[in-house]
């Protein structure tokens, strides 16, 4: 297959990787009380060091830390806000086999113990690199918790809303170039007894324009675990940079939009072990350009790839990388 | 007339130190001191005889073969010590778990490695990579041994093809489908999948426990409310009733911690579930203990509601009690909280039996269960349970004598 000059591509990670063997390993013995933090933290900064390198050498634009201690996508926010609880109670994240803690909102919701270090362990890593940070979107958390205090969600967004602005301008002060809002809730509703109305989802737009306002190229918005098709309009009027779907969820036959946003593709199933052929994502992401007008597609995966073994997880990222060679380099 | 509120097993005991280490080495008498304890307490009066055996014997096979016999005798008799109408297999003494155990006998699956689940908790899960074949029976030693032991009828717990499939990854399927839609390729995959699980797994096993005298055969499906998209409610009746198709035992399905509509879109297909004689379901989980057969005293049970005006008509196995952590209060008559566990009140479970009774408006339909297996409880909190919830239904019988 020929790939037209004018196609210019990238790949980003979109979320927490997962842990080796010899991490969980020593995890679980710390959780049984056998070996000290100190021994974890040490194999957490080497691996760290490796998810870093599996991005930065073949030359991807954004690089993530990979999360890897983190517990949930939703503890590193909940951890910086006041007003929200941790809670006790485990749910499940998604349609998935793992869990998440639930938050409880008790008052009303501030920034308040924000550590750079719970999102982004970058001190021993090379300089210079552009870093992204993937964070819950105020409407995703906000469906995603237990809400005891705010008598109405639009309360409740605005003010998540504003938390999560003072977070991404804390950690674009900390040197971090991108913020992916990871926004699954708006794509994703079975899990409720009746489906959000529009309003409800203008609401949750509104909620993220007050995010990303003023600063949109340093925000992309990601949507996994459903169709984006019937709000692919809505988010690509959004006031951020890129726009990400999951294309194991999405029909790329029933999109049809024109944007001059980047577009991330999320084409490499973070669910499923099966490593895709790296001509095959290129060829797939060249015709989805036939879907969506873009200036530029960026590869991904489409949501954490923590739902898989490492080993797996380190391939596909890259064939992501060759995916994305293959087409800058046509 | 048959009994009022039959109590049932419903899922795996803890497997005791003396069973986990006998299957790996060679056991001493001090190492089965725990079995020599329990052996009064239950009633095992040839114990002496049966630990004789197996520390005398050399070779590992058939020490292992005793091991697991002794630990299935052991289970069976700790439910007949409790009141139990049907004993199951005996806490599934013979499973690893639930599908670790069956992967292990399906050529064409391995496991590829762990995966985050919380916290520091993980899970083994395994990846289908070429055609998929029974290695060997899976549950038939077990249903034999069983069957050879229980004074009372043996339900068979199985694990059902749609969990096997929903904890699997499914590169196999995937390389074969050539379909350029990423999302169709899933899920024409996922069903090919499914139904190869069914036709060369899991019918095959049916057909061996039928065969051996098999009469009760329990599908266990926790995926299935994970999944509530119509296209995988969808999937997983079609899976059920190709699973059920043909063979005339009874057949009853147990589902439990389903997501937080889990229920209400099971009870929109139940109906559906072809041979489906019984939803064995999870609700003292979600309910309080306190006394009272009001429905503001019993929220944990409403949710059968929709399951009876969707029109299923079989049985329903109620969970009287939970068999997780409890880390909140009880009221005195309702339980009491001994550390981590609490310890229903028969009253407490009387009083759930006869409220999800009144839901189901018909009492003949009602059996009585803990919420799952009993597995993470020591056998003396397993016991003390399982005797409140045969007592439990012993007093709802009363009510309704």
């Amino acid at each position: 297959m020929v790939f037209p000059a004018s196609m210019c591509s990238n790949a980003q990670l979109t979320g927490l990787h997962p842990r080796s063997e010899v991490l969980i390993d020593l995890t679980r013995a710390y959780d049984r009380g056998r070996i000290g933090w100190a021994q974890v933290e040490a194999q957490l900064e080497r691996e760290t060091s490796q998810v870093v390198e599996l991005q930065r050498k073949p030359g991807f634009d954004y690089v993530s830390d990979g999360s890897l201690a983190w517990q949930d996508p939703l503890r590193a926010v909940t951890r910086s806000l006041a007003g929200v609880e941790a809670g006790t109670r485990y749910s499940r994240w998604f349609d998935t086999n793992t869990f998440y803690q639930k938050p409880a909102i008790t008052g009303e919701i501030s920034v308040d113990g924000f550590r750079e270090e719970d999102f982004l362990r970058k001190d021993s890593l090379p300089e210079l690199l552009k870093w992204k940070v993937s964070i819950p979107g105020p409407y995703t958390f906000s469906e995603l918790s237990e809400n005891k205090h705010y008598r109405n969600k639009p309360d409740l967004l605005l003010d998540l809303a504003r938390a999560e602005r003072e977070i991404a301008r804390r950690l674009f002060d900390a040197g971090v170039s991108l913020v992916q809002i990871s926004e699954p809730c708006l794509v994703y509703q079975p899990y409720r007894e009746s489906p959000s109305d529009g309003s409800e989802l203008d609401l949750a737009f509104d909620g993220i324009r007050y995010v990303t306002e003023g600063r949109p190229d340093r925000f992309l918005v990601h949507t996994f675990f459903g169709d984006a098709s019937p709000v692919i309009e809505s988010l690509l009027a959004l006031p951020v940079g890129a726009v990400g779907i999951d294309l194991y969820e999405t029909e790329l036959s029933g999109l049809h939009a024109q944007t001059s946003k980047d577009i991330v593709l999320g084409i490499v199933d973070s669910r499923e072990s099966n490593v895709e052929d790296s001509h095959w994502i290129a060829e797939t992401a060249l015709r989805s350009k036939n879907h969506i007008k873009t200036p530029k597609v960026i590869l991904a995966p489409n949501s954490d790839l923590k739902f898989l073994p490492r080993q797996i997880a380190d391939r596909k990222v890259s064939t992501l990388a060759k995916a994305a060679s293959l087409l800058e380099a046509s | 007339m048959p009994k009022l509120f039959p109590v049932q097993e419903i899922g795996s005991l803890a497997k005791p130190l003396w069973r986990t280490k006998g299957l790996r080495q060679s056991l001493s008498a001090q190492d089965l001191r725990e079995a020599e304890e329990w052996a009064p307490k239950l009633g095992i009066d040839d114990y002496h005889d049966l630990a004789k055996g197996i520390l005398k014997e050399t070779d590992s096979r058939l020490r292992s073969k005793q091991v697991l016999e002794l630990s299935t005798v052991y289970g069976l008799r700790l439910f007949e010590k409790a009141g139990l109408d049907n004993n199951g297999v005996g806490g599934e003494q013979q499973r690893v778990e639930m599908y670790e155990h069956v992967v292990k006998s399906v050529e064409g699956m391995e496991f590829l490695g762990h995966v985050h689940s919380f916290d520091y908790k993980y899970f083994k899960k395994a990846v289908v990579s070429s055609e998929i074949r029974r290695k060997h029976p899976i549950y038939l030693r077990e249903f034999l041994d069983a069957k050879k032991h229980s004074r009372s009828p043996v339900k068979v717990p199985i694990t059902g093809p749609y969990t096997l499939v929903d904890w699997s990854f499914n590169e196999y399927y995937l390389r074969k489908n050539q379909n350029p839609s990423p999302k169709q390729r899933k899920q024409e995959a996922r069903r090919e999948f499914l139904l190869n699980m069914i036709e060369k797994v899991v019918r095959p096993e049916i057909r061996d426990l039928v065969d051996a005298g098999a009469s009760w055969i329990q599908i266990d499906e926790p995926a299935v409310t994970t999944h509530p998209e119509p296209f995988e409610m969808q999937l997983f009746v079609e899976a059920w009733n190709e699973t059920v198709r043909g063979f005339s035992c009874k057949f009853s399905n147990h589902t439990c911690y389903p997501s937080e509509i889990g229920y209400r879109v099971l009870a929109d297909y139940a109906p559906k579930l072809e041979k489906c004689s019984q939803l064995a379901l999870e609700f003292a989980n979600r309910d309080v203990p306190r006394l009272g057969i009001e429905e503001n005293a019993r929220s944990g049970y409403i949710a059968l509601q929709r399951f009876v005006e969707n029109g299923f008509d079989g049985e329903f196995g109620v969970g009287a009690v939970h068999v997780h952590d409890f880390d909140g209060n009880a009221d005195p008559a309702a339980g009491q909280v001994v550390g981590r566990d609490v310890l229903e009140s028969p009253e407490l479970v009387r009083d759930r039996v006869v409220f999800a009774s009144k839901i189901i408006g018909d009492a003949s339909k009602v059996w009585v269960n803990p919420d799952c297996g009993l597995r993470t409880r020591t056998w003396d909190v397993a016991l003390s349970k399982l005797t409140s919830v045969a007592k439990g239904a012993d007093l709802a019988r009363e009510v309704y004598a």
